[in-house]
């Protein structure tokens, strides 16, 4: 067993190694990509989508997971949604569709996208609480603290499925009730649609709801940019550091920004895939909200030299540059 | 239309005859200032940089009115404006030819005493005076003018000039970084786009449009080069300096790009064989407020390069200088509509002009000049405020109290259209650089 984990850990250091390689191959072949943000976050993508693939084929894949996700964002915020997440990904090669078909993406009110982030809060909980509603209206003949607790972590309905709801990306093969000429739906939240809706439905209208839901998640992230980083379930887990002021020296992973060399020119809000503000409503210094998914579309962007910085733990990674690249003087 | 050349609701009747002594005069005068202000750049930097030259040419009237005819010619549009807040973009992608018809002659500003009272701005009598006896070629040149309403001033200025030419005027919303301001701003910019593609016939494209975006953006990146090198040593005067960002305004965008990157190349050569213009413990002074136009209102950056002791203007806050192309349009999907939104938003968003004002009141220009004196090393500040610009002497409170905290002298400096307190603002200048050079030795 500990040699197998040993194998497996090797194998995906490998693949990390040859990956990364690649990438730096590619970027210094291609010198000007290395100044282009969005490319190098697209590559990350994959590389992420692939390696959640051999954690699912991982025997303690779960737990892997479910320690990063739930780790991850006490350094680095909702790093994980701008960077690894394959759900993100998939929206965002719906968004390259877009482009070249040249469609203008819609833009949601600020309170509607205000609203449904905080809507999130809501799901999230719905969803802990409905195995238990389940439990009491059907219960069992013992009802103690152990019942409840696998309730909660395994049971028929795994409330801790909308934890890793969006990294259950299609190419993980799954065996669900929907099928199509024998390939299953394997597509993030499908799996937690079909569970639910099974309890009140019948079968034919599971797979119904399944494919309206696919279908209105495609519609819906051709339209709008990133929709369901807006209101993600898994997001409120993760961003829960970055949403309150007080936390502001928690996540080491942040968005910096310098208050003199901002013109506001309202740039940074434009560009942002969910919409936030904050980056360009704060005054200066560490910007805080959950909403952004640290895509840093915006510290790409951003046309004034050193005026929106990325920091982690006080050291600037990556900064606004004057992105019609400035001449060096002394 | 109306027969506009029938009915006039604001200029006075005027005979042919005393238009054209009166042209003849200025016009001669116009040329010996000129002349004369080159001629004391050359003097003030004997090694100025070579490439200088083809901006010396182009600050002639006469080079660029040429071009001009001759396009017109072949049956291209011009289009003028008043303020910077005119979307250049869309006008060359129209295929048409920006330029900006702001008159810096200072006789022309007592010709517009006919028309409005000597208490309104001389940069905008001076442009009634300019239109009154044709003295401006590009005004006379524009087959219509943009005209923003931003000051006073220049909300009536379009209103006097529409008795000559079309004008499209383009209300600008007071608050800039609200949604509602925004969608009016949008509104407008799309219908002057209209308007530009009705004038000159061509539909502006997404692809033109996109090559117009490109074309600017380029000139902000030469641009900003030139305003970095002006961070270190003074490698060029600041008097040059102006006069390359100025000719921005009626040269030919492309060409204007390419020599302003050969005079970076040049200036940066100079830098690395520490060539400087002038000794580098000059004192360095930023000058903020109403915009300077060439040719005549180049008084104050003479008087501060060439007062004893000499000063040297490495930065500006000015709408003829530093802020024409300091902020460029930034698209995220080539779309048109994505676009128009960014050019909107450029144009409306990152101005620093007075006459905006927001939650914080005009925080984004105390911000500007923050960043300039800490990035460019200023050592002294000069306000310079013509009489009759109401938006700019209204703010000199505030900038002053920023500055004395950080405990950066400023100067305000009070002028008119006129040659007569040459002398005496001569004294005042160079007190005030006597002052700043004492500061430095310290």
């Amino acid at each position: 067993m500990i040699m197998e984990l040993i194998g497996e850990i090797l194998k995906l250091t490998v693949l990390a190694g040859l990956t990364l390689a690649g990438i730096l191959v590619i970027l210094i072949w291609k010198k000007g990509l290395a100044t282009k943000v969005t490319y190098l976050r697209f590559l990350v993508q994959v590389v992420s989508m692939v390696a959640v693939f051999y954690l699912f084929t991982y025997p303690v894949w779960q737990l892997i997971v479910l320690i990063v996700i739930l780790v991850l964002p006490l350094f680095l915020g909702r790093f994980f949604c701008g960077w690894l997440c394959p759900f993100a990904l998939y929206m965002d090669a719906i968004t390259l569709i877009r482009k070249a078909v040249k469609v203008r993406y819609r833009i949601l009110p600020d309170k509607l996208n205000k609203f449904l982030h905080n809507l999130r809060y809501v799901l999230f909980l719905v969803f802990l609480i409905i195995p238990f509603v389940l439990v009491l209206l059907d219960p069992p003949s013992s009802l103690d603290l152990a019942t409840l607790l696998a309730l909660l972590l395994s049971g028929p309905f795994e409330p801790l499925r909308i934890l890793i709801g969006p990294i259950i990306p299609l190419i993980v093969s799954w065996e669900g009730p929907l099928a199509i000429s024998g390939v299953y739906f394997s597509y993030p939240y499908v799996q937690e649609v079909i569970l639910y809706s099974e309890v009140v439905f019948s079968e034919v209208f599971v797979n119904i709801i399944a494919l309206v839901f696919v279908a209105l998640t495609f519609v819906g992230s051709f339209f709008v940019r990133r929709v369901w980083c807006r209101f993600c379930p898994t997001g409120s887990s993760i961003a829960v550091v970055n949403r309150f002021k007080g936390f502001k020296w928690a996540p080491l992973l942040h968005i910096d920004k310098d208050e003199e060399k901002c013109t506001k020119c309202g740039i940074c809000k434009r560009v942002c895939p969910v919409q936030v503000t904050e980056v360009y409503e704060q005054k200066g210094g560490k910007i805080t909200t959950s909403m952004c998914t640290l895509c840093t579309r915006c510290v790409e962007m951003c046309p004034y030299e050193d005026c929106l910085k990325v920091k982690l733990g006080g050291k600037t990674v990556f900064k606004s540059r004057n992105w019609l690249e400035p001449s060096t003087t002394e | 239309m109306k027969n506009k050349s029938e009915e006039k609701k604001y200029m006075p009747e005027i005979s042919q005859k005393e238009i054209d002594e009166l042209r003849k005069a200025i016009t001669a005068t116009s040329q010996r200032v000129v002349a004369e202000n080159i001629e004391k750049m050359k003097k003030a930097d004997p090694n100025r940089p070579e490439a200088m030259q083809y901006f010396d040419e182009i600050a002639d009237f006469a080079t660029r009115e040429k071009e001009i005819r001759a396009a017109k010619q072949e049956g291209k549009k011009v289009i003028g404006y008043m303020c910077l807040f005119a979307p250049t973009e869309l006008i060359l992608a129209a295929d048409a030819i920006p330029v900006r018809v702001n008159s810096g002659w200072y006789d022309a500003s007592k010709l517009g005493d006919r028309v409005v009272p000597v208490e309104v701005c001389p940069v905008v009598r001076s442009t009634i005076g300019a239109k009154m006896i044709a003295l401006s070629p590009y005004l006379e040149l524009s087959d219509a003018l943009i005209s923003v309403l931003t000051c006073d001033g220049m909300t009536k200025l379009g209103e006097i000039l529409s008795d000559y030419t079309p004008v499209w005027a383009m209300s600008i919303p007071r608050v800039k970084d609200s949604a509602q301001s925004m969608r009016l701003w949008i509104e407008e910019i799309k219908s002057v786009k209209g308007q530009i593609e009705a004038l000159t016939g061509n539909k502006i494209k997404s692809k033109q449009l996109k090559s117009a975006i490109e074309l600017t953006q380029k000139a902000t990146k030469a641009f900003r080069r030139l305003q970095d090198l002006r961070k270190g040593s003074p490698v060029i005067m600041g008097r040059d300096a102006m006069l390359v960002n100025q000719t921005y305004m009626w040269d030919n965008i492309e060409r204007w790009t390419e020599k302003t990157e050969a005079l970076c190349d040049e200036l940066e050569k100079r830098v690395s064989q520490k060539n400087w213009a002038c000794p580098p413990d000059t004192p360095r002074v930023m000058v903020t407020g109403t915009p300077m136009i060439w040719p005549d209102n180049w008084k104050v950056p003479t008087l501060v390069e060439e007062a004893n002791p000499q000063g040297v203007l490495v930065a500006d806050e000015l709408c003829s200088g530093e802020r024409l192309l300091y902020d460029p349009v930034g698209v995220d999907e080539w779309s048109m509509s994505d676009m128009l939104n960014a050019i909107a938003e450029r144009y409306l968003m990152a101005s620093t002009c007075p006459c905006f004002t927001s939650e914080d009141g005009n925080e984004d220009r105390i911000n500007w000049l923050l960043n300039k004196i800490k990035e460019w090393n200023i050592q002294g500040v000069i306000y310079y405020v013509v009489r009759g610009c109401m938006l700019y002497a209204m703010e000199y409170t505030r900038v002053k109290k920023v500055l004395d905290r950080m405990s950066v002298p400023v100067y305000y400096l009070d002028t008119e259209y006129t040659r007569e307190d040459v002398g005496q603002m001569k004294t005042r200048v160079e007190a005030f650089l006597e002052m700043l050079s004492a500061r430095i030795d310290i």
